[in-house]
Parts: C-alpha cells; structure tokens; sequence
C-alpha cells in the first residue's frame, strides 16, 4: 500500500472513532444528567407539574430542626432553604456527617409530593458543606458561613 | 526562647523567598543563553537548581517542625492540627491542607529540577539549560503562587492553646501517603513536559533526546497508579459506602493525567524505536503537564463539587487557571511556529506500530471523553445557570465501551512485531489465547450474571492474562537476554489483568444487603451469615468508639469474627465510619454500622466483594512494572 493510502485509513480509523464516540458521549450526556434544585424550585415546579417523575434530581438543603423521623430502616426528615421545605423520604444507613442543619444533598426521584431518595450525601470537607447548598443559601440570603 | 521559635518562622518565609529568586535568576540565565553562549551559563543554572532545592528543602522542614510540635503562632497549624493528633498526622498534616500541599508540590518540583541539575547523562549543555530553564520557570510560578495566595507561614498573633485537629477522615495511614504519591506523579510530568520543551526549541531534532522523557515518564506513571490506588483504597475502607471509585471529579482528575501518561509511555516507546511518532509525544507530554495542572485547578478551586474534602477559594483558582493557560498556550504556538520537521518513514499497517497508535487513539478518546464528562457541568452552570452532575452511569456508557476494543488491542500487541509481522503467526497465536480465554472464562466465572458487560469484562481480564502467559511462554529459551524494560512491561500488562479481574468480581458479581438488625440477629448475605454479637463503646485517644462484634458464619460453620465502628471525633465534632472487613485471600466481606440502640437495633449493611483485592493488587503490580522498567539499562542510562 502507498503512504498516502495508508494515512487515509488511519485517519478514516480515527474519525468514525471519533464519531462513534462523539455519539456516546452525547447520548449518554442526555441520560444521565441529574439537575439538581433548591426546596422552593422543586416546590414550584410540583404545583406545576412541570417536573418528569420518572428522572432522577438531585435536592439539597439543610436538615430541618426536631424533623428527623426514624422507624426501624425507614428515616424521614425534612430539609430547607430559608424559604421553603421538603420532606425527604430514606430507606438505609444516613452519612457520618448527616445531622440537623447539616447542609445534604440527596439523590432520587419526587413520589407524591415528597422525595423519595436513593443516595443521601454530605460532604466530607473542612466546612462540611456542599458547594450546590450554599450557593443557594447566599442567594437566598441565609448564609451563615465565611464570605469569600 | 520565644523569640527565636518567632525567627525560624521568618527563616522559613524568607527560604522560600530565596527560592524564587534563584529560580527567577535561572530563568534569566535560561533566556539569555538564547543571545549569548558562555561556557559558565550551564553551570550558573546547575548551581541555582542545586541551592534552590536546599532552600526549599529548609522552609519544607521548618513548616513541618511547626506541625510536629504543635506550634499555634502559626494559622495553618491551629487550623489543621491539633496536640493529641498521633505523630504521623501531625506530620501527614502538613498537606491535609492547601498551602502545606502546595509546599509539598514545590519541594517535589525542586527536588526533580535538583536531580536533573545534577545528571550527568545530559551531554549537550545547550538541551541541560533549556530543561533546567522551563522547570525553573514553573518552579518559578508556583512560589508566586504561594507567597501571594497561600503563605504557610502567615502568622498568628493570638496563639491559642489548641487547634482545630485534622478533618478525621484525612487521619488514616493510607491518606497520610496517598497525597505525597499523587504529587510525585503530577510533578514528574512537568519534567517530561520541560524536556519535550527543550526538544521542540532545539533547531533539529535530536532523536536521542526523547530518551531522556522516558524513565521520568515511567517514574511518574508509577508513582499516579499507586497514588491512585492507595487514594481508593482509602475510599473503600474509611467512607463505608463499599465502593471504590466514583467518578468524582477529583478522582478523574488524578486518572486524566494517568491515561495521557500511559499513551505518552507508548509512544515514546515508538519514537525511541524508529524515530515515529515524535511530533504526538512532544504534543502528549504538553498535554499531560496541563492535565495535571487542570486536576490541581479542579482540586484546589472548589469550581467542582466533589465528595472529596478540601478547603477551596476562587482567587488561588484562577492563578492555577493562568499557569494552566500559560503552559498549555504558548508551548502550543512553540509547537505551531516551530514545527516544521517532517520526516517520511515506511509505515506497516500490521505492525506493532498500528498497535500502538490504536492504544493511544483510545486512551486519548477516553481522556476526552472522561474531560467532557468533569467540565460540562461546570461549563452548563456557566451559560444556563442551571446546576447539573454528571454521575457513573455517563462514564460506565462512554469510558467503558471504549475500553473494550482497548483491551482487544492490547492482547493483540505482544504478538506483533515492529514494522512487519508475519500474518499466519500472528493469527494462529490469537487464536490460541481467544479460544483459552473463552474456555477459562467459562470455567472460572460460570457466568450467573445477566450483565453483558460483566461477560466482556471477565473474558477480557482472561485474555489479556492468557497474552501475557503466552508471550512469556513463546520467550522462555531466551529469558536471560531479554532487557528489564521488556519484563516490565509483561509485569505492567500483568497488574491490568489482574486489575480487570478484581473489576468483574467487584462489579458483576458483588452481593449487598441492609437491614435493621438487634444483637443476637443475623443478616444474611450471599452464602454467608452475619450475626450482631455484641456492641461496646470506647474512649480511644482522641475519638469515642462505638464497636459492634460480629460474626460470619457459613452454612453453620464459622467463618470469623470482625468490628464494625462508628467513630466520634470531639474536637472536629465529626462521626466517622470504620468498616469492618473481613479479608478472604481475594475478596472481602464488608459490614458497615449505622446508629441505633439496644431497643431498636442498629441498621447493618453487608457486601460481599468478590476479588475485590484484585484491584488494589493489580495496580500496585502495575506500578512495578514501571519500575522494572524504569531500572532497565536503556532507561538508567537516561536519568
């Protein structure tokens, strides 16, 4: 084969590569993204019915004072943004740093007007809060925290 | 007696000063060499490398008599430390915080700028100045950057009696190591990028040169595979969530740097060769300096979220930003401007160069792929406003796919010879370990799984371990002639079979179960049984213990007994989980303990992990091979 032929083919090689996962990435960038709201967002778009029920999201809050229910693996508790409140609904073991005004971020879908999550995370960082809730709380005005 | 503790302090401030300064003085010598040669410009730079690592190396061991003995007149020991904290943290906990870690990272770079200095392999002065002058120049910045935004030694006036301890979770023998490993690996590429530099100034080529990337390359690569490993290690046993890699934007930021590394190793390997492929290793040791440089920028400017704990502030990110820019935007016009060398060789298209350029094609594929997946948050949040996260589901459909072929590739490569392979020879050959593979990875996976990826995985970690056994085989009568280099890349394709098999047993066919269980109550999980025993508290130096005593049992018979903990850190006033687990020789059971009481009992959760060892095992394997490699005569001649 000459060169030149040769180069056709790897670069034909490298550009249906490329395409295919152009594709992929695409592809799964559309499913698997996961938005994530604040309690009013999520309240909002509840009475809207704006929101697809069937996609995971993400909420995040702080955990409500005197809210945290436990009945045997079953935790319920409610989380807020200064303005409004969800109830969060949790089956499993809760995070080392999980406790009341603990900023949280919990993964799962939205199931009669509550949220019924998979996956509770708090961050394990110097200030133990993570980053999408205190965003919110400074643009609601309820932050506590250092000013940067 | 306190005055002079004030005035080491000071020594140590003005150290790191000095530093710079030498620094910026090779800089000067580095750029003048381009108008006048004299003969003393090579050993005037060697000398500022040398006394500059010392200076360094001074502050370095001040800050960290600082943390030993606990000394509150400065802000990043009260802080970060804490009296009753154990030697070794206090130690460790010079880089469990930004500026120490950003001291560390530049003890490393003037320690490698000292060893290149001093390197006696280098023959022509002109390449020894340019190397020396780029790394200074990095070097350079990075005291900048921590004089003006992140001074270990800002003082504090009012020293109080104790600090504020150490995040508990960073107190951890595996976390006390894993950061100094990482950083060893993300500064080893800027040498591989200086010498690329170096190479792409000079008039010619000079093929010789790109001897000289290689064991610095291996030596990077190995140091980011067990700084990696050990990183996840430390996330299966101290956050209790029984995984071990999560695509958190930290952890794609440490394997970004390792994927570019491992291509960057391969073709080098072809350059070395037959002189192909040079304009693409200068172009991937670039690329791996701004990728290590991105995962510090990622790390250190809190743009990302991550589950990874780390103090951040948005102005120490845009000047990692502006060194990121800068070493990736004008080595690139270097390259655009300078590049003009072309040199025609003969290509095969069944050769061990095709081979290897596919094995880079796909690590290159997935470093984008892995990229677009770590940024398009931040760059959505920035047009739309809208906060997004990417999970693993994006990564198991972009990255994986595209290791499959990779893998594939990488069984083939061994039987394929440089330039021309014989056809009928290297067909037979892969027919044998196919059909093997496929036949033992029946027998010893059986396959109960319904996922097609785990099928592919399994077989694929068989293959690649049946390529290796038969490369081996094929080169038994001349073990003795073949070159360490040549070992260690069988021993580096052996840790990724190994790697692939713990990754089929831990994702395909790993068990899990929860429950709320009281003592005396059992859970079951796979073929074992997990019985609750007892639960004690303790008050262990500076934690209080919550243990619970469990036993295995497998069919009636007894299998062992191990502690669960929940830990309760009064000083930080954190909890932290200690997993128990239980170590078969391969694979693990994995029990972790929530809260409760005696009343309701205490919510378990128990995997099991098969060959979950395997991954950690296979990338510390890994690791010696680059090392092997890296003692070989062809790389020890280089260093």
């Amino acid at each position: 084969m000459k060169p030149k032929s040769q180069r056709l083919i790897i670069l034909f090689f490298f550009l249906t590569l490329l395409g295919l996962s152009t594709f992929l990435v695409l592809k799964s960038l559309e499913d698997n993204i996961v938005y994530f709201y604040s309690p009013t967002d999520i309240n909002k778009k509840i009475l809207s019915n704006e929101i697809d029920l069937s996609k995971r999201i993400r909420i995040g809050g702080l955990v409500k004072e005197n809210s945290i229910l436990k009945e045997g693996k079953k935790i319920s508790f409610k989380i807020h943004d200064g303005i409004d409140e969800i109830l969060v609904i949790y089956n499993g073991i809760l995070p080392d740093l999980f406790r009341e005004e603990q900023g949280i971020v919990a993964l799962g879908k939205i199931e009669n007007k509550n949220f019924s999550a998979i996956e509770i995370l708090a961050k394990h960082d110097e200030n133990y809060m993570p980053k999408e809730v205190s965003d919110m709380l400074k643009k609601n005005g309820k932050w506590k925290g250092k000013l940067n | 007696m306190e005055g002079e503790i004030e005035l080491i302090y000071e020594i140590g401030h003005i150290s790191i000063i000095i530093a710079s300064f030498l620094s910026l003085l090779s800089t000067g010598v580095f750029a003048f060499h381009f108008f006048r040669e004299y003969y003393f410009f090579s050993t005037l730079i060697k000398n500022f490398s040398k006394i500059g690592f010392f200076f360094v190396l001074i502050s370095f061991l001040i800050l960290e008599y600082a943390f030993i003995n606990s000394e509150f007149s400065l802000d990043l020991v009260v802080n970060n430390s804490h009296t009753t904290k154990p030697l070794i943290y206090k130690i460790s906990g010079l880089w469990g915080n930004h500026e120490g870690s950003i001291l560390l990272w530049i003890l490393i770079l003037s320690f490698f700028t000292y060893l290149i200095a001093k390197s006696k392999s280098i023959k022509s002065s002109q390449f020894h100045i340019t190397v020396l002058g780029i790394q200074n120049i990095i070097l350079f910045l990075f005291c900048i950057f921590l004089l003006f935004t992140s001074n270990p030694f800002s003082r504090n006036i009012d020293p109080p009696l104790e600090g504020f301890g150490l995040n508990p979770l960073l107190q951890d023998p595996g976390l006390a190591f894993h950061p100094p490993m990482l950083y060893i690996g993300y500064v080893g590429l800027s040498v591989s990028f200086s010498f690329a530099i170096a190479i792409l100034l000079n008039k010619k080529v000079e093929f010789d040169w790109f001897n000289y990337l290689k064991p610095w390359t291996l030596l990077t690569w190995a140091f980011l595979t067990s700084g990696i490993a050990l990183g996840s290690w430390w996330a299966y046993y101290e956050l209790g969530w029984g995984g071990w890699w999560f695509w958190d934007p930290v952890e794609n930021a440490s394997l970004m740097p390792w994927l570019i590394s491992t291509a960057l190793i391969h073709s080098i390997t072809v350059t070395q060769k037959n002189n192909q492929f040079y304009n693409w290793t200068i172009l991937l040791a670039i690329f791996g300096f701004s990728f290590s440089l991105l995962g510090t920028f990622i790390v250190r400017s809190g743009l990302l979220t991550s589950v990874h704990a780390f103090a951040s502030d948005p102005t120490r990110g845009v000047f990692i930003l502006i060194i990121l820019a800068l070493s990736t935007l004008i080595p690139l016009l270097i390259y655009g401007f300078k590049n003009t060398h072309r040199i025609d060789t003969k290509y095969f298209i069944f050769s061990k160069e095709t081979g290897l350029l596919l094995n880079n094609i796909f690590l290159i594929t997935s470093t984008i792929t892995i990229l677009i997946g770590t940024l398009y948050p931040l760059i959505l949040e920035t047009i739309t406003g809208s906060k997004i996260s990417v999970g693993a589901a994006y990564y198991n459909a972009t990255f994986s796919p595209i290791m499959i072929p990779f893998i594939i590739i990488m069984a083939f490569a061994p039987f394929l010879g440089w330039t021309k392979t014989p056809k009928k020879s290297l067909l037979r050959n892969m027919l044998i370990i196919f059909t093997l593979a496929f036949v033992s990875s029946f027998i010893i996976f059986k396959f109960n799984t319904t996922s097609v990826f785990g099928i592919i995985c399994g077989y694929l970690s068989i293959l690649l371990f049946f390529s290796v056994g038969f490369t081996f085989f094929k080169k038994l009568q001349n073990l003795k002639t073949l070159p360490l280099n040549y070992y260690g890349m069988l021993v580096a394709h052996l840790g990724l079979a190994i790697f692939l098999f713990g990754v089929t047993g831990e994702q395909f066919f790993k068990k899990e179960s929860s429950s709320q269980i009281k003592i005396n109550e059992v859970i079951a999980i796979g073929d074992y049984s997990v019985k609750l025993e007892n639960v004690k508290n303790f008050k262990i130096d500076n934690y209080l213990s919550e243990t619970g005593l469990f036993k295995i049992t497998k069919a009636e018979n007894f299998v062992g007994k191990i502690k669960s903990e929940q830990r309760f850190y009064p000083v930080e006033k954190t909890k932290t989980t200690e997993a128990g687990i239980f170590n078969f020789i391969l694979s693990d059971i994995y029990i972790t303990m929530g809260e409760g009481n005696l009343k309701e009992g205490w919510v378990v959760k128990a995997y099991f992990n098969p060959l979950v060892k395997c991954l950690w095992f296979g990338a510390f394997i890994m690791a010696i091979g680059g090392i092997l490699s890296l003692l070989s005569k062809a790389n020890r001649r280089y260093i």
